[in-house]
């Protein structure tokens, strides 16, 4: 993960279309644009596994129907807790067949219609859930040496918990951490940092104006300026943590994408 | 559809409440229901008859005119096990054509769901879910049936003006069981099933009971839910003990399921499930908004907190403002015991 | 073995509206999806024939746009589905609604088993499945949680109630409703989804199920919804408790025994 910090190779989100969609052949093809936009461009795809808790399709199924090329050091997949064990170990599989190799996993937002694992399903005993920890755990027990695995952090989430939850998670086989979207310079970032200075950090950005958005996303009230910018904000990014890796949460592929390329130089 | 001449519909009298009969014994919401059933049939200056069906429930059912019933029409037969509806459907579609009640009123329990629609189809008359208000219009005898639906979104009135009888079922704790009156008496009406289907079999294999919390969070008319201040899965098993002191299901914020303390089948909110309790009890939970979301239209909110201000705290109909460890055991001290 | 799953179309949102006018839902606007309790049913359904051999069929009453249920049954597993709609089946209440349903299946034919969800989480009644079973005269089993065993004549089921759970072996033909605890269901794979885009559905009238005119719809609907409106209000003002744990305890089990919730 360092050399992607290392050759300013951005992260850039990309979401499966819903399982409700109801102009699903429109928006695999608009997936497809995106995906291969940003294979073209030398970052890193990154798929997110049901967002919100939204029912959606896996990122596997997408680059196998779609048949889309898979440069292994392009590709990152999310996965989180929600899914039967069966449905884990297909998608688990279908990325070592397709040779991803960046998984990041995150507890995730469940809803009423997605599964959740059980302890048992993956063989956890001491707890009542699986959370990330366990998966990680699991990830690394059953397919030793297959993949690189990172982990979320929420600076806005009450911090001692956090931390205590990080060790856990860097114990259990995480090598990289991404964090929840920053507007500005964040204290318990800064921490994160310091704590952790051999492991690769990517700050999230927040490409959307919409900053009720990020709020809904990390579960916190962010206040909102009158005039969000998110490319300013993007290019602060830079210079207060220019150790850091860069994830762009909701980037625009019409207007903002071609602007970015010149941002991190 | 056929529907009734204003001669025809006179010929309906009187407020049946069909008894909640399980494990041999006549349930505490009858009671609830012959409370309702007695304030519809004084408006109508008619009585209140109760239909009680099962196995060995005779000296049971003498227990029912103490509530206000005037009579007890009495279907006691080994056969019903409990899970007859086909047979007690029949029965009481039966009774219904013979005595002709202007209403009918049942429970809303798992039984109740399963038989009474049942019993609407073949009688072919109109049946209100879960009526939260009953009134009768003293005009024709309508029955005006108040209902939550859509979740608790909707409050809906229902009529059925063209069929007799009128039926509906209330949950249970709904309607305010009135005092018994024990030198009350009224008359024991003897009946018999005719028509089973003998010819089909539906048999009883085994039967669980279990006292344990397992209730589900949907079907619960009690949660007790923790958060983040409940520091531990020790706490959850706090809170369990308080559920099963009061036939209520334990709930759990994020914070708690993301931390491995309770699993994510008891998380309510916007990305666990929706509740809509008639009590619902917040301990160590803060109340974000994503949380609040899963649980605002439960009736009655407590809440439980060190700190006075939170939203959980605000929203709540009863704050409670402390430490959760301490306060928890005594309320369990307090409550009556079982 | 022949398996009709019955699906309804629902609101997805809490906050639907009502018609001041015709007292009916608006349904436009808000998203529509499979009924939650639905999705287990047709679940339960699937597994069956995978064990079993045999078809399930998908039944909807609605309004055309219903067919989006059928695609996302046909997508989860289901061999085919089958759209009620017509003008004459709007309004039905449960009664005409489970009559309709009824007559759709005697008119599919041989069919073993029904199953349907709990309830609806719009209209919340959990009256169609033993309506059904009514109109067709077969045996019913509520709240199923778990399918035991089944073989040629009967079905073995283990269902939830207030007190814990029973297991009871019924004849079929029978209707079951089914609550979660039951299974989880699928979740359609975008191969499935895709090919079930291509799938034709047949769209049934009342001529074509033999429906008698009176039983359906408005018609055949004894109860009317006569008025709605929103629940009340929530009181604002809070009973605030403080002191110590004991008193605490002691004014909060008070309150709630005066409120009879305890
Ligand atoms: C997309 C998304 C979806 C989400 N979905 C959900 C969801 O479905 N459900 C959900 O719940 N959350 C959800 N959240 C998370 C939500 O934003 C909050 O983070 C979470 O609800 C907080 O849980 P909590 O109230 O238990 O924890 P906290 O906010 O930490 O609250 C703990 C409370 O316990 C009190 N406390 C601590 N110790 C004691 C004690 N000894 N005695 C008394 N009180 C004590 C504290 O004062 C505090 O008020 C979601 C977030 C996101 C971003
Ligand atoms: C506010 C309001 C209140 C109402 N109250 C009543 C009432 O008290 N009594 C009454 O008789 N009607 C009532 N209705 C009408 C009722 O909602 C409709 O009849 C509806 O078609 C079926 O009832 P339900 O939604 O309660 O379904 P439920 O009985 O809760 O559904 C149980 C199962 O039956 C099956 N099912 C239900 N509908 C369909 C369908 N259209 N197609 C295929 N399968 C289906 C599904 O498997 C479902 O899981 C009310 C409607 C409204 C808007």
């Amino acid at each position: 993960m360092l050399h992607h910090i290392q050759n300013k190779i951005y992260h850039v989100e990309i979401l499966p279309p819903k399982q409700e969609s109801e102009k699903l052949e429109k928006d695999l093809e608009l997936f497809a644009q995106k995906y291969t936009r940003v294979m073209e461009s030398g970052y890193c795809a990154c798929i997110t596994d049901n967002a919100m808790g939204n029912l959606s399709f896996q990122g596997t199924e997408m680059i196998q129907e779609l048949e889309l090329p898979v440069i292994p050091e392009q590709v990152m997949i999310h996965l989180n807790t929600f899914h039967t064990k069966e449905n884990l170990d297909e998608i688990l599989n279908d990325c070592v067949n397709l040779g991803i190799k960046y998984l990041l996993i995150i507890s995730g937002d469940g809803s009423e219609r997605l599964p959740k694992l059980k302890p048992s399903d993956i063989g956890v005993t001491g707890s009542e859930s699986v959370t990330s920890v366990e998966l990680l755990q699991y990830i690394r027990r059953e397919y030793a040496g297959k993949f690189v695995l990172g982990v979320a952090f929420n600076p806005y989430e009450p911090p001692e918990h956090e931390f205590e939850k990080m060790e856990r998670k860097i114990a259990a086989g995480a090598t990289f951490i991404v964090t929840q979207p920053l507007i500005e310079k964040n204290a318990v970032v800064d921490r994160l940092l310091e704590k952790y200075p051999d492991i690769p950090v990517i700050v999230e950005a927040w490409m959307s104006k919409k900053l009720y958005l990020l709020s809904e996303a990390v579960g916190y009230t962010i206040p909102e300026d009158q005039d969000y910018d998110p490319i300013a904000t993007l290019k602060m990014l830079h210079q207060t943590y220019p150790q850091c890796g860069v994830y762009l949460a909701l980037l625009g592929f019409k207007r903002q994408y071609d602007l970015i390329k010149d941002i991190w130089v | 559809m056929l529907t009734l001449t204003d001669i025809e519909r006179k010929e309906y009298s009187n407020i049946w409440v069909v008894a909640e009969v399980s494990s041999g014994a006549v349930q505490p919401v009858t009671h609830e229901l012959i409370g309702a059933a007695r304030e519809l049939a004084d408006a109508r200056k008619s009585e209140v008859w109760t239909v009680a069906m099962g196995s060995d429930i005779s000296s049971d059912a003498k227990s029912l005119f103490a509530y206000g019933a005037d009579k007890v029409i009495v279907v006691d037969d080994a056969r019903l096990d409990g899970i007859q509806d086909e047979v007690e459907a029949k029965a009481l579609v039966r009774l219904i054509n013979k005595y002709k009640p202007e209403v009918v009123l049942c429970a809303a329990t798992v039984k109740g769901r399963a038989l009474i629609p049942r019993v609407a189809v073949m009688a072919n008359c109109g049946l209100t879910a879960d009526c939260t208000g009953l009134s009768i219009d003293p005009e024709n005898g309508d029955l005006l049936q108040t209902r939550p639906a859509f979740g608790g979104n909707i409050l809906a009135t229902i009529r059925c003006s063209n069929h007799r009888p009128q039926m509906a079922t209330v949950r249970p704790r709904v309607m305010k069981a009135p005092e018994p009156d024990r030198g009350r008496q009224g008359e024991i009406i003897s009946e018999c099933i005719l028509d089973t289907d003998a010819d089909k079999v539906k048999k009883i294999i085994e039967i669980f009971h279990s006292s344990e919390a397992t209730l589900n969070l949907s079907d619960a008319r009690i949660i007790i839910a923790g958060g983040r201040g409940m520091k531990g899965p020790e706490g959850f098993e706090l809170l369990k003990k308080f559920a099963s002191r009061v036939g209520g299901a334990v709930g759990a914020s994020r914070a708690a399921v993301d931390a491995g303390w309770i699993p994510y089948t008891h998380q309510i909110g916007q990305t666990g499930q929706t509740v809509q309790t008639t009590l619902y009890i917040a301990c160590g939970i803060s109340g974000q908004i994503q949380h609040l979301v899963g649980m605002q239209s439960c009736d009655v909110i407590v809440a439980i907190d060190k700190v006075p201000d939170t939203p959980m705290m605000q929203m709540a109909d009863i704050a409670i403002v402390g430490d959760l460890f301490e306060i928890v055991p005594e309320i369990l001290n307090e409550l009556p015991k079982l | 073995m022949k398996i009709v799953v019955c699906i309804k179309q629902v609101p997805a949102t809490n906050d639907a509206k009502i018609d001041p006018e015709t007292k009916r839902i608006i349904r436009e606007g808000l998203k529509a999806i499979m009924n939650p309790f639905d999705t287990y049913a047709l679940e339960e359904g699937v597994r069956l024939r995978e064990k079993l051999g045999g078809e399930v069929i998908a039944l909807t009453m609605g309004p055309p746009k219903a067919e989006a249920v059928l695609r996302e049954a046909l997508a989860a597993g289901a061999d085919r589905g089958i759209l009620l709609s017509d003008r004459a089946f709007g309004g039905s209440d449960t009664w005409a609604t489970s009559y309709a349903l009824a007559k759709a299946i005697e008119k599919i034919g041989d069919v073993d088993l029904v199953i349907c969800g709990k309830q609806a989480i719009d209209g919340d009644t959990a009256q169609v499945g033993p309506g059904i079973s009514a109109h067709l005269n077969w045996m019913q089993a509520a709240s199923v949680m778990a399918v035991e065993q089944v073989d040629e004549s009967c079905i073995t089921v283990k269902r939830m109630h207030e007190e814990g759970h029973d297991i009871c072996k019924m004849q079929l033909p029978a209707v079951l409703t089914v609550v979660k605890d039951i299974n989880t269901p699928r979740i359609p794979s975008l191969k499935g989804r895709l090919a079930a885009q291509k799938a034709q559905i047949p769209v049934w009238k009342p001529e074509d199920i033999g429906a008698d005119p009176d039983k359906l719809g408005l018609n055949g609907s004894p109860t009317r919804v006569v008025k709605t409106q929103p629940p009340d209000p929530r009181q604002t003002d809070t009973i605030r408790i403080e002191g110590t744990a004991q008193e605490c305890a002691r004014a909060l089990v008070r309150e709630l025994r005066l409120r009879s919730l305890v």
